[in-house]
C-alpha cells in the first residue's frame, strides 16, 4: 500500500485537481457559454498563494512603497510569517489563500464577464483565450510574479504529495456536491434553459446576462482556489501553468467525459490525466516491439487527439449522459 | 398619446430591415380581456410584430405600453416579468429538458430560491421547489400532458408541442397571453379543440389573448376583434363580421378582380 502510494500519490492528487478544474470550466458551459477562462483564473489562484506564501509582496531591502501601501504590505507580512525552515505551512492558511484566490478571481470574473459575455459561441471562446493569454504575458513580466523564472519553493503543508488529499478531496467533493445540486434547482434550470434556447429562456422572465454572469463567476471562484492549493502542490508556479494548452486539455475532458451532467467533466478529468500513466504502464510490458513501445510513451499527443476525434464521433454527447442515470435508475422522485 | 385606456398599446410601431418596412406606422389597443385577433397574408409583419411586443426585436420607432407602463425598447426578460407570456410560431421549447422541467423554467420569476439557500436546500427552498413542481404538474394536467411529465420535450409529437409551449407560457401566470399560431400542424379535430381550449383557459386565468393564426374560421369563431395587417400595414380594424367584409381585406387575401 505504501509503494503504491509513494509510486501514485501525485497522480492521484493531480486527478483530483483536474477533476476541480474540468467542473470549473463545467459552470458556464451549463449556461452555454464556451468559455475557456478557467486556466487563467487557476493561474492568477496560483500566484496569490504563491506571493502571499513565499512573501514576493515584501519590498527588496531599502526601497519602499508609497506609504498606505507600505503599512498594508507589512501588515500582510505578519499575517503570512516567513515559515521556517524544516517546518510545515500552516494549512488554516492555505485555506485563508484558496478563499482570498477564489474571492479575487471571482471579483475579476464579473469584470471581465460582464463585457466579454456579450459574445457567443466561438467569439467568447476567443475571447477568454485572449484573457488567458493576457494573464500569461501580465505574469511573465511582473517583478513579484516572478518574471520569466516564477515563484519556486513554494512551503510544503505536509511532508508528501499523497497527503494533500485532505484538501483535495474534501474540496472535489464539495464542488461536485454544488454542482449536482445546482442542476436540480431553480438557478440551475435558468442557466440550462439559457443552454437550450437564450431567447426562449428570455421570453420566459429569466436574465440573461445576469445568469450567464453568475456561471462564469462560479466556475472562476472554483479555478482560483483550485489554483491556490496547485501551487502549494506543484511547489513552483510559474508563467506555464494555466496557458492555451490547459484549456484545451480541460475542455477534452469535458466533452469526452460529457458535458450535460456533473458527472461527466469529472470521469473525463480522471481518465484523460491518468491516461499518460497507463500508456506508459503500456510501454513497459514484455515483448511487445519496440516501436509500440517508443509511440506508447512518446505519441500521449497524438492519442489524444485520436481520443478527441473518435470520441466526438462515437460519443458525441460524452460517455456519461444524463439519459445513463435514468435507465439505471428507473424512479424519478428525485428530479 | 394617452396611455390609459387598453392593456396593450401599440403606438405608430415602426420596424424596418434595411430596406424592407416590415412593420409600418401600426397603431391599435388590445383591450383586457378580449381575445384579440392579429392575420394577414404571409410575410404582412405579423411575427415581427409579436417579437417588437415582446422585446425581442426592438422597434425601428413607436411606442409599447403595457399596463400604462412604457415598454418601448424594454428587454424580454423584462417585459415578461411585467406579465407577458408567448408561444412561438416555430416552436421554442427548450428540447433536452424534460416537460416538468420547461414549465418550471417559467415559474422562475414567481420564486426566489438564490444560488447558495438552493444549493443547500434549506427548509424554503425546499417548499418552493415542491409547490412550483405541483404548480407545473398541474399545468401539464390541464394541457393532457401530465402522464408524460418527465419525458424530453423534444420527444412530444408536433401538437403535444404546442401544448406545452402554452402550459409554460401560462406558467408565468401572465397577464396577456400572446399566441403564434397555435393552431398550425394540428388536424380539423385538434382544431376545433383548439378554440375551445383557448377560451377556457382565458376565463380561468382571466388573460387577454393576443393570437395570430391563419386558419380563418377559428379566428373568425374565436376572436373579439381581428387586426389585419398586408405587407407590414393595419388595412382594417374591427370585430370579425366587419372585417371580413372589408373590401381591403377581401383584395389582400383573394387579389385585385381586374
Amino acid at each position: 500500500m505504501n509503494d503504491f502510494i509513494n509510486t501514485y500519490g501525485f497522480l492521484i492528487i493531480s486527478l483530483v485537481l483536474q477533476a476541480i478544474l474540468a467542473l470549473s470550466m463545467y459552470l458556464p458551459l451549463m449556461a452555454g457559454q464556451l468559455s475557456l477562462a478557467t486556466p487563467g483564473f487557476y493561474a492568477i489562484g496560483g500566484y496569490v498563494a504563491a506571493i502571499l506564501s513565499v512573501r514576493t509582496f515584501l519590498p527588496a531591502s531599502g526601497t519602499t512603497f508609497p506609504e498606505p501601501l507600505q503599512s498594508f504590505v507589512l501588515w500582510l507580512g505578519t499575517v503570512f510569517p516567513a515559515t521556517p525552515q524544516g517546518q510545515a505551512f500552516p494549512v488554516s492558511l492555505l485555506l485563508v489563500e484558496m478563499l482570498i484566490a477564489g474571492v479575487l478571481c471571482g471579483l475579476l470574473a464579473i469584470i471581465v464577464g460582464l463585457p466579454a459575455l456579450r459574445l457567443r459561441g466561438i467569439y467568447l471562446a476567443l475571447a477568454t483565450i485572449a484573457f488567458v493569454e493576457i494573464v500569461r504575458v501580465v505574469s511573465l513580466n511582473l517583478p513579484i510574479t516572478g518574471g520569466s523564472i516564477g515563484i519556486f519553493g513554494i512551503p510544503q503543508p505536509y511532508p508528501t504529495k499523497f497527503e494533500f488529499a485532505w484538501i483535495a478531496v474534501p474540496f472535489l467533493v464539495i464542488v461536485a456536491l454544488f454542482v449536482y445540486r445546482l442542476e436540480r434547482v431553480r438557478v440551475g434550470r435558468a442557466l440550462v434553459s439559457l443552454r437550450e434556447d437564450e431567447l426562449a429562456a428570455a421570453a420566459m422572465g429569466i436574465n440573461p446576462t445576469y445568469h450567464k454572469v453568475l456561471a462564469f463567476t462560479l466556475g472562476a471562484v472554483i479555478a482560483g482556489a483550485c489554483g491556490a492549493l496547485s501551487a502549494h502542490f506543484i511547489n513552483t508556479w510559474n508563467a506555464r501553468q494555466g496557458t492555451f494548452d490547459a484549456s484545451i486539455l480541460i475542455l477534452a475532458y469535458v466533452i469526452i467525459g460529457g458535458s450535460r451532467t456533473w458527472l461527466g467533466p469529472i470521469v473525463g478529468a480522471f481518465l484523460l490525466t491518468a491516461l499518460p500513466e497507463v500508456l506508459r504502464g503500456a510501454a513497459d510490458v514484455q515483448g511487445i516491439p519496440t516501436f509500440l513501445a517508443q509511440f506508447l510513451k512518446d505519441g500521449r499527443l497524438i492519442i489524444f487527439g485520436l481520443l478527441i476525434a473518435f470520441s466526438t464521433l462515437f460519443f458525441p454527447q460524452g460517455l456519461i449522459t444524463p439519459n445513463l442515470f435514468k435507465r439505471r435508475g428507473g424512479s424519478e422522485g428525485e428530479r | 398619446m394617452s396611455d390609459t385606456n387598453g392593456l396593450l398599446r401599440i403606438g405608430s410601431l415602426t420596424r424596418a430591415f434595411g430596406g424592407l418596412v416590415a412593420v409600418n406606422n401600426v397603431s391599435f389597443a388590445v383591450n383586457e380581456g378580449e381575445i384579440f385577433g392579429l392575420i394577414g397574408p404571409n410575410g404582412a409583419g405579423k411575427t415581427t410584430l409579436f417579437n417588437l411586443v415582446t422585446g425581442l426585436t426592438p422597434p425601428t420607432s413607436g411606442e409599447l405600453y403595457f399596463k400604462g407602463r412604457n415598454i418601448t425598447g424594454s428587454r424580454p426578460h423584462q417585459i415578461a416579468k411585467l406579465g407577458m407570456g408567448r408561444t412561438f410560431q416555430n416552436i421554442r421549447l427548450f428540447p433536452n429538458l424534460t416537460a416538468l422541467e420547461n414549465v418550471m423554467v417559467a415559474q422562475h420569476i414567481h420564486t426566489r430560491s438564490g444560488v447558495l439557500s438552493g444549493v443547500l436546500g434549506l427548509p424554503r427552498d425546499r417548499r418552493e421547489e415542491r409547490e412550483a413542481r405541483e404548480k407545473a404538474q398541474g399545468l401539464l394536467e390541464m394541457v393532457n400532458l401530465a402522464d408524460r411529465a418527465q419525458v424530453q420535450a423534444r420527444n412530444f409529437p408536433y401538437g403535444d408541442q404546442r401544448r406545452l409551449e402554452i402550459a409554460r407560457a401560462l406558467a408565468l401566470q401572465p397577464k396577456l397571453l400572446l399566441l403564434d399560431e397555435p393552431a398550425a400542424g394540428m388536424n380539423p379535430n385538434e382544431k376545433a379543440g383548439l378554440s375551445t381550449f383557448i377560451r377556457e383557459v382565458k376565463e380561468k386565468f382571466s388573460l387577454t389573448v393576443l393570437l395570430i393564426e391563419h386558419h380563418v374560421p377559428t379566428v373568425m369563431g374565436l376572436c373579439d376583434r381581428i387586426a389585419v395587417l398586408n405587407f407590414g400595414q393595419l388595412i382594417a380594424l374591427g370585430n370579425p363580421a366587419e372585417v371580413q367584409s372589408n373590401p381591403a381585406v377581401i383584395e389582400a387575401y383573394l387579389g385585385d378582380e381586374s
